[in-house]
């Protein structure tokens, strides 16, 4: 392979554990979130400082980073997901811009708006594929497990899950931190891949589109979301010469999806014998199929 | 002393421009139970459609502003009859609804980026910013001029609502839409009045920011700070936004005036975190913790 191919691969592999995250989040648990490039730049920064500064091993300070972001998340996620309403998504807006500012102006730090340079790498190809195969197994294990259907559960109906006995603020909340978990791990693994980090990385823009591949995908679909962030991706490379129309056709596509086809490429189909069975079989009865 | 009534002063100007922002965003909000990210592009629109009436066509401001009031109610009348109207017609998911929110914000602000450029512009020196002295305080005649259309405007949008028959269906709307329509309300001529109405106050608040700040295309993300107070104030109430609106302008001068002028972002999302931890109704909200 190719440098260059490898590297646009590996950056790949990295947006879409930060996708896995929030799939599970906005697409299995249906909370929305502005914010989530907040947690990437939690995992980027603080492996970034324990690696370069304090010489802790990188994946000991990866996994720091990500627990950071669990943390952080925990403590917004408790007070804003116990509400009913859109308090989690202004929240996610604010904290993401909050967590930008301080790494921005916390110059003995984090060295400021200017970037903190010269990180060895050690997110080569390998090891971000070792990260991608064992957490993309790890989130498929999740989603099919009891905590997978008790997040389903909060999506579809909150009150029925409530009444058949699930604590659904819990698992609201749990979902969150285990996003956060994506998106830290994901952030450690730019800062490992880049060598640099620009509080900019991490702005709206970063969490916007992490939604975008989402809903692209399929909301309710892991494995369309991987496809999202790939074609995504793939687009975001093949139009980089007009690329001023770039976000201007996110926008457009997400509203066009909500309008037409809510459900996103997939739907909630994982890609496999199901899906194509869909696609291709005798129509079923709705509700009885691809809801597992 | 003269200072801090100063920066009173500024703050409850600030506060104003922002309770004209979050009063629109909370009446759509307790209408139709969805935070309308494009909310802040209703905005851009004024400012906008102000800044062109002014510089191409010549108008003069009184003309102008009409313009660009009714020019960013229909854009707003025309963003829910496009993204929100086939969606909310189809299904009760308010997710959907918040990511088409977040697609027209995106296109609205990338319309402005691909065809008008992103450059800063300054409005026309239309509205006088000269300092008045008031004996105990100096100020500027913008912050009077912009605290007091503000109050003018809340005031006749306090009439609107309590005086006239589509008021009175507004406040049976946000109680429950769906009942409000069995009892005789045409729905979607409401919701287009609604529109109108948070798109309009919307305009009014973008020409005081563009003339505070400048015009450019993301200005409109500004309206965050409307989200908050809104959030502070109870969402969907409308004393609670002007109150949370004030409040945050408030601290938001002091924190710049005497402490730094680069935390006063930082004190607003502190005032979320404080007030969705302590009281997450907000000050005027109605309950919205899970029943079952």
């Amino acid at each position: 392979m190719s440098p260059y191919v490898e590297s646009i691969i590996t950056l790949l592999m990295i947006n879409s554990i930060a996708a896995m995250g929030v799939s599970l989040l906005t697409g299995f648990t249906g909370i929305f979130t502005l914010g989530h490039s907040a947690y990437m730049a939690l995992g980027a920064y603080t492996t970034a400082i324990l690696y370069m500064g304090h010489s802790v091993p990188w994946a000991i300070a990866i996994f720091a980073g990500a627990a950071f972001a669990m943390l952080v998340a925990w403590l917004i996620g408790v007070p804003t997901l116990r509400l009913m309403g859109d308090y989690y998504a202004i929240a996610s807006i604010g904290l993401a811009e909050s967590i930008r500012l301080i790494i921005a102006n916390w110059q003995s730090l984090t060295r400021g708006a200017r970037g903190y340079p010269d990180i060895s790498k050690f997110a080569t190809f390998n090891v971000t594929l070792a990260f991608f195969l064992v957490m993309g197994a790890l989130i498929f294990l999740l989603i099919h497990s009891r905590y997978g259907r008790a997040f389903k559960a909060c999506r579809d109906d909150h009150v029925a899950a409530s009444l058949l006995g699930y604590n659904t603020a819990r698992y609201r909340v749990l979902s969150l931190v285990i996003s956060a978990f994506y998106c830290g791990i994901a952030g450690g693994l730019l800062a490992g891949f880049l060598q640099y980090l620009k509080p900019d990385m991490f702005d709206m823009l970063k969490s916007t589109e992490l939604t975008a591949v989402v809903v692209f995908g399929g909301m309710g679909s892991m494995s369309g979301c991987l496809l999202g962030t790939t074609i995504i991706t793939l687009v975001t490379e093949l139009f980089r010469p007009i690329s001023q129309y770039r976000m201007l056709i996110y926008g457009a596509v997400l509203v066009i999806i909500m309008v037409l086809r809510p459900e996103g490429l997939l739907g909630r189909y994982e890609l496999g014998p199901r899906l194509l069975r869909h696609l291709f079989g005798r129509k079923t009865p709705e509700g009885t199929e691809g809801r597992g | 002393m003269g200072i801090f009534l100063q920066q009173i002063i500024n703050g409850l100007s600030l506060g104003s421009v922002y309770a004209l922002i979050a009063v629109g965003y909370s009446l759509v909000y307790s209408v139709l139970l969805f935070s309308n990210f494009a909310h802040g592009g209703f905005l851009v629109v004024g400012g906008y459609a102000c800044y062109f009436a002014l510089k191409t066509l010549g108008f003069n401001i009184w003309i102008s502003s009409l313009l660009s009031l009714v020019g960013a109610g229909f854009v707003a009348i025309l963003v829910e009859r496009l993204a929100y109207k086939p969606i909310r017609e189809r299904t009760n998911v308010t997710l959907y609804l918040l990511i088409a929110s977040m697609g027209m914000s995106i296109v609205i602000e990338n319309i402005f980026v691909v065809t008008v450029g992103g450059r800063f512009r300054a409005l026309p020196p239309v509205i006088p910013t000269a300092p008045v002295n008031l004996g105990i305080a100096t100020t500027s005649a913008f912050d009077i001029i912009s605290l007091g259309v503000a109050v003018v405007c809340l005031v006749a949008l306090q009439l609107f609502l309590s005086r006239t028959k589509w008021g009175l269906a507004i406040r049976a709307a946000a109680y429950d839409l769906r009942t409000a329509g069995l009892m005789g309300v045409n729905v979607n001529r409401l919701i287009s009045i609604v529109f109108f109405v948070a798109g309009a106050l919307a305009a009014v608040g973008g020409i005081f920011l563009s003339v505070r700040y400048t015009l450019y295309p993301q200005l409109g993300t500004i309206t965050i700070k409307a989200f908050v107070a809104a959030v502070i104030g109870g969402l969907g109430s409308l004393p609670g936004a002007v109150v949370g609106s004030l409040i945050l302008g408030l601290s938001e001068m002091l924190t710049a005036g005497f402490i730094s002028s680069q935390l006063r972002d930082l004190v607003v999302f502190s005032l979320l975190v404080i007030t969705l931890l302590v009281r997450p109704t907000g000050l005027f909200g109605k309950s919205v913790g899970e029943k079952v």
